[in-house]
């Protein structure tokens, strides 16, 4: 597997929240537990979203070493979990959840299922605008660029 | 491992038309998908959509028919539930006609024909639908004015487009879904905004006008005046197809760019510019929202809409507004079977003589139906059903509308739950969803499609709308079909396929032929685009488009600003719900968890008012409490309120109807509706807002 990254530009994201409902899906979560998240700051919309840190803070707070980085994608392992959100405070981008029903801090795992199966990751395929990018990170310079020149 | 397959079928989360790949496993529906191969989504899915598995198992839903009992509802047989509703009829057009008994359905669901076959069938020119101020309207005036309804045109490539009061990518499902806009701004299309909120289009837009709401109407005609005086017109279209031009041309001229100004608070230079910008740029298409529709001036925005696309040449041109062709199937108007209904029973509709517009359509405006049920007057409505369709929450003057069910002698409702309208009935039906159901879905139709909405799974006794509807009418002697795949088939039948072969066909397309105007004119009595409307002069009533100023403002009721200084726009949509629908819906419940206005920093500072309090927004009609969302990008006098807010999770009867309505404050009076088409004013009032406690 390549790494891949997932990041928004989010001058291009509407506020729809699909991508939402679509991760809540792939995930099978309840109330609770959002791993992409748009907040409304009317009348501007920021995504809240894992950016699979090169150097996961998430990954150094935690106690127990539950959470790793393998080929680009953050994981953490729910087995290992002990509930302290360690995690949850370190994280920059505010993106770690936390899973009141089981006690165990929860994240994006970039759908991994689906990318095993040669499809993108849930909320990507699904957002209107395409603000999601997925893919090289040498690419998202490029599609930076391409989106800056629409712009009139 | 149990059975697992997949099904291709339409969404109908909204009006519907998105395809779906719907995932099913042991019998029940696990996951839903967009079908990448649809031409309508492409892929995509909004959070209704997505949603559904929520909504199609909520425990709260109702799976089998009900009566009430003593005040408490009891499970029946569908052979019950009927026979009550069809004895409960007969009785009633024994004894007053069927025009006793109203029909009402909600927001457009994808059973008109159904809908209306019943109410022709049954003798009873009283139909209640929300079309008196969304959609439906801008239908009938389109209809009287240019033969039909001119779509923008996303697939023609349109160079220029204008989003007027319009949230493409969150709501507006009748007009467009949001993929085909994105992807003709994306090709770098021009922008022009008109909107009183700040949003994600204005910050795309080459130019955003703030608009005063409610007038639109008067925008529209500055934005022609500019055109005419400036020479930008069509000469070779207004010349040949065009009927009462110079009529228009002087009626045009009480509406220069600086009065206009005065009554829209958009300065005149950026009138003449954006009309500039949209005649100029060719082609260019107007895409439109409901707001335009929901005021007093209803049929003359339209109007006045329709000149401007058709004097600029965009008429029916490619990337402009068009008159898709839908594909060869059986026409709605002979399904509806419009025709059964007597000419003596069309005279009784109900504010038919007054609401000429509306009656022309076929609906009445809701008022004149509490009207008749609370005062009797010009006769007794004594009985009805309401299919998909939530009154008490999404029709002006709820406390009428409330206090009218309320009264009925006999009131049936289907639905997928147990609503605040729908404890108010007698006898209760549980609808299908759209994963419950065979149909040719016709959504899509005024875009040229037909889709083949195919049944995933069945839930408990469900049925869908069609087949109630067929069901009852049998019942009551009316001429259906043995089942509804022999209805299918029926509409099927022009296009030379079975319901069947459909299923695998998935949609069809009619073929698409612009300028069809050249050959066979426009279908009006003089064959041209009426901007001087004949049929209205033989009404009398004014046959040009004007702006009247609407009926509580700053302008037109001064005396109430010491008491409600700010202008009320009780009409935000959000993604997450459709009208009343989905707040039982957990997944989006969670992302908007409260009913919000929208109030400027400024103006909710002068009340002590900070981001996410709990206030009390009331106008001369009542008070409701919702919570504030400080918005910068609206304007400090006018704040903006979401509609259809109840709780499913208050379990009394009332679900908390009456406490984050904002149809509580909103006017259904007659002085206060398009003299026409009966359109209520929902998108311009005047309030004030206060801190919960202030007072």
């Amino acid at each position: 597997m390549t790494e891949e990254t997932l990041l928004i530009f989010k001058d291009d994201c509407c506020g729809c929240h699909a991508c939402e409902i679509a991760c809540k899906q792939e995930h099978g979560l309840g109330v609770g537990p959002r791993l992409i998240k748009v907040i409304e700051k009317a009348p501007n919309f920021i995504p809240i979203y894992c950016h699979h840190c090169a150097d996961p803070p998430c990954g150094k707070a935690c106690p127990v070493n539950a959470i790793s980085r393998e080929n680009g994608i953050v994981l953490i392992d729910e087995g290992e979990c002990i509930g302290c959100k360690e995690c949850i405070d370190a994280c920059p981008f505010a993106a770690m959840q936390f899973d009141e029903e089981r006690g165990i801090a929860l994240k994006c795992d970039l759908c991994i299922e689906r990318l095993k199966a040669g499809k993108a990751p849930a909320c990507f395929s699904n957002c209107p605008t395409n603000c999601i990018f997925f893919g090289k990170i040498a690419d998202a310079v490029s599609e930076k660029t391409r989106r800056i020149l629409r712009e009139r | 491992m149990g059975e697992s397959k997949t099904v291709r079928t339409v969404c109908r989360g909204c009006h519907g038309g998105c395809g779906v790949i719907a995932h099913v496993k042991n019998g029940k529906v696990v996951k839903v998908e967009g079908d990448p191969d649809w031409p309508i989504n492409r892929g995509k899915l909004c959070s209704k959509g997505l949603a559904i598995t929520k909504l199609a198992y909520h425990p709260d839903r109702i799976l089998y028919p009900m009566k009430k009992e003593d005040g408490e509802w009891v499970r029946i047989t569908w052979d019950e539930a009927l026979d009550t509703i069809a004895t409960k009829f007969k009785e009633i057009i024994k004894d007053y006609g069927p025009e006793a008994i109203f029909v009402a359905q909600g927001t457009g669901r994808d059973y008109e024909w159904c809908f209306s076959r019943f109410a022709n069938l049954l003798g009873t020119p009283n139909v209640l639908t929300a079309g008196h101020m969304c959609y439906l309207s801008r239908t009938v005036v389109s209809i009287l004015t240019c033969g039909n309804l001119p779509v923008a045109d996303y697939a023609g490539n349109p160079r220029c487009i204008v989003l007027w009061g319009v949230n493409p990518l969150w709501t507006n499902p009748d007009e467009y879904k949001g993929v085909d806009f994105w992807e003709a701004y994306s090709k770098g299309a021009k922008l022009i905004v008109i909107d009183p909120r700040e949003n994600f289009y204005t910050k795309k837009a080459d130019l955003w006008l703030q608009i005063r709401p409610g007038t639109d109407a008067a925008l529209a005609l500055g934005f022609c005046n500019v055109i005419v005086e400036e020479g930008l017109y069509d000469r070779d279209f207004v010349e040949n197809y065009i009927h009462g031009w110079d009529a228009f041309v002087e009626r045009l001229k009480e509406y220069p760019p600086e009065k206009v100004e005065e009554i829209t608070w958009i300065p005149a230079k950026q009138i003449k510019k954006a009309a500039r910008i949209y005649a100029r740029t060719k082609p260019a298409c107007i895409h439109w929202g409901v707001p335009t529709e929901q005021t007093n001036n209803c049929t003359d925005y339209t109007r006045t809409a329709i000149a401007l696309m058709a004097m600029t040449g965009n008429l029916d041109a490619p990337g402009g507004n068009v008159f898709y062709v839908p594909p060869p199937i059986r026409k709605t108007s002979e399904l509806s079977r419009h025709d059964a209904l007597t000419p003596e029973q069309r005279a009784k509709r109900l504010g038919g003589d007054r609401y000429k517009l509306a009656a022309r359509a076929y609906f009445i405006t809701p008022t004149v139906a509490w009207e008749a049920i609370l005062s009797e007057k010009p006769y007794p409505l004594k009985a009805g059903i309401i299919v998909g369709s939530n009154p008490v929450l999404t029709r002006a003057n709820a406390r009428q509308a409330y206090e009218a069910l309320k009264k009925l002698e006999f009131l049936a409702v289907a639905d997928f739950f147990l609503t605040p309208t729908a404890e108010l009935a007698d006898v209760f039906l549980p609808s299908a969803t759209w994963l419950e159901q065979n149909y040719v879905s016709e959504s899509w139709k005024r875009h040229g499609y037909v889709l083949a909405r195919q049944k995933v799974v069945q839930i408990g006794e469900c049925w869908q709308d069609h087949k109630i509807f067929m069901e009852l009418g049998k019942r009551l002697g009316q001429e259906w079909w043995d089942t509804l795949e022999d209805a299918l088939n029926y509409m099927l039948e022009p296009a030379g396929i079975t319901w069947e072969e459909f299923k695998q066909i998935g949609y069809l397309r009619g073929e698409m032929k612009y300028y069809k105007y050249k050959e066979k004119g426009f279908s009006t009595p003089t064959g041209k685009v009426e901007v001087y409307s004949t049929i209205l002069e033989g009404w009398g009533a004014d046959p040009l488009p004007k702006y009247v100023e609407l009926p509580e403002t700053p302008i037109s009721r001064p005396d109430l600003l010491e008491k409600y200084p700010l202008i009320l726009n009780a009409g935000l949509r959000t993604p997450t719900f459709f009208h009343s629908e989905n707040r039982q819906v957990s997944w989006l419940r969670e992302i908007r968890p409260d009913p919000i206005v929208e109030i400027h920093p400024e103006t909710a500072k002068e009340r002590g008012i900070e981001d996410g309090d709990w206030v009390w927004v009331e106008s001369p009609r009542g008070r409701v409490r919702m919570r504030a969302k400080i918005n910068k990008g609206i304007h400090p006098k006018v704040v903006v309120a979401e509609h259809g807010w109840w709780f499913p999770e208050i379990k009394d009867p009332g679900h908390g109807w009456d406490i984050s309505n904002i149809n509580i404050l909103t006017d259904n009076s007659h002085e206060s509706m398009d003299p026409l088409m009966g359109a209520t004013n929902l998108r311009a009032l005047l309030c004030n807002v206060y801190k919960e406690g202030a007072r």
